[in-house]
């Protein structure tokens, strides 16, 4: 009984995915000059090409830009400052907010 | 037998300001805001314009049906480069001296224009921002400006194109907010001569103020905005010339008020205006305007 108990939580662990022990990162890019919902595109686009980008979410009354990398992908400042400035904005702030898990 | 001065001048009443933008932007003419690095943007605007206040006995009554395309790029987050190309039909009954009505008719591709504008002055702050740009170009004689019909060779003032090579230049200020924006412009293009003929320089100083509606509260996201428009032109044309002599029935200062709608999106803006004429100080016997409505769309890729 105790090797059967034993198969089955071992074939669990098995099925958990592993995505569940890894950590997402995010940034929180604060941006000046961001007023309608046209200019958040051109942001949007250059942010989309980068490597390892898993989601962005936009909040054009804040200003703020939170963007979701996948597992183990990174963001530098500098690299969101130039795509913020490339749409013709400003970055006001880079911070990166806590391990997702 | 014909009337050479229509009172609308040539087509960059039409396309002066009618450019590619990458914000929100006024409808009549020109926006400092840019366009991002690498991005494209697509404008198609489509216009109707009638003009009958004809203070002579021919009794015109011009009709405009017309689409323009433009292409915006962006070369660097400061610098856009544009390309504008109307098709364009126009319609035109006059009563002849000798008492018969008849109808006058062109279409096809008018005179595009080509040009860029700069971001001299640019001040990003949270939720909103003031630039200033400069834009200079040059309008391209691709339309045709020998058609003729029946009746013999139409008046310059109705041709597709002026058949010359027209700069032009100016500068725009715009002042953005999440609730509003607004925009004023001023813009000087030299028209040249061809085929003996050369419309007046012109003028031209324009506003806008864009004030969202819809939604009122912003809650989050990037939701579509839906604003009220309402812009002013004041264009001042000299008189064209016709070898070298001033056309007195031509030439002039109208201003015109234009309320509107704009639906922006982050992919595109739907929008429509009416210009109505609030003042028109015409020369001689030049054709009065009644009204152009424009109505289109802008798509960013």
């Amino acid at each position: 009984m105790t090797r059967i108990l034993r198969t089955a939580v071992f074939a669990l662990a098995l099925l958990l995915p592993a995505t569940a022990f890894a950590a997402q990162t995010q940034y929180q890019l604060q941006v000046d000059g961001l007023a309608c919902p046209f200019c958040a595109y051109g942001i949007e686009k250059e942010l989309t090409r980068t490597e390892g980008l898993e989601s962005i979410d936009i909040d054009i009354n804040a200003g703020t830009i939170l963007v979701t990398m996948a597992d183990g992908a990174t963001m530098s400042e500098a690299q969101a400052d130039r795509i913020v400035k490339d749409a013709g904005f400003t970055l006001r702030a880079f911070t990166e907010l806590p391990a997702q898990n | 037998m014909f009337k050479s001065g229509f009172g609308f001048g040539c087509l960059s009443v039409f396309l002066i300001g009618l450019v590619g933008n990458a914000l929100a932007a006024p409808e009549t003419f020109n926006t400092a805001f840019p366009v991002a690095k690498g991005d494209f943007v697509f404008r198609e605007q489509f216009l109707y314009k009638r003009a009958s206040g004809d203070p002579s006995s021919a009794d015109r009554e011009l009709e405009v049906l017309g689409g323009i395309s433009v292409l915006g790029y962006g070369v660097t987050a400061d610098l856009a480069v544009f390309g504008v190309l109307p098709y364009l039909n126009k319609n035109l009954e006059v009563t002849t001296t000798g008492g018969q009505r008849v109808t006058r008719n062109t279409s096809g591709i008018g005179d595009a224009r080509l040009f860029g504008k700069y971001t001299i002055f640019k001040n990003n702050f949270p939720g909103g921002s003031f630039r200033i740009a400069p834009f200079a170009g040059l309008e391209l004689p691709t339309g045709d400006n020998g058609d003729s019909d029946s009746l013999g060779a139409l008046p310059a003032t109705l041709q597709l194109g002026s058949g010359s090579w027209d700069p032009f230049a100016g500068v725009v200020a715009t002042y953005q907010t999440l609730d509003y924006q607004l925009d004023a412009q001023a813009g000087y293009q030299v028209n040249t001569e061809a085929d003996n003929f050369e419309f007046g320089d012109e003028v031209r100083f324009d506003a806008s103020l864009q004030y969202r509606l819809w939604p009122r509260e912003l809650t989050g996201g990037v939701p579509g905005f839906l604003y009220g428009v309402l812009e002013s032109n004041l264009i001042y044309r000299g008189k064209n010339q016709i070898g070298g002599i001033d056309d007195a029935n031509s030439g002039g200062t109208t201003l015109f008020i234009a309320p509107g709608l704009q639906y922006v999106t982050k992919r595109w803006i739907l929008e429509a205006i009416v210009q109505l004429p609030a003042v028109q100080d015409l020369g001689g016997t030049a054709l009065e305007d009644d009204y152009t409505v424009r109505a289109g769309f802008r798509f960013n890729f």
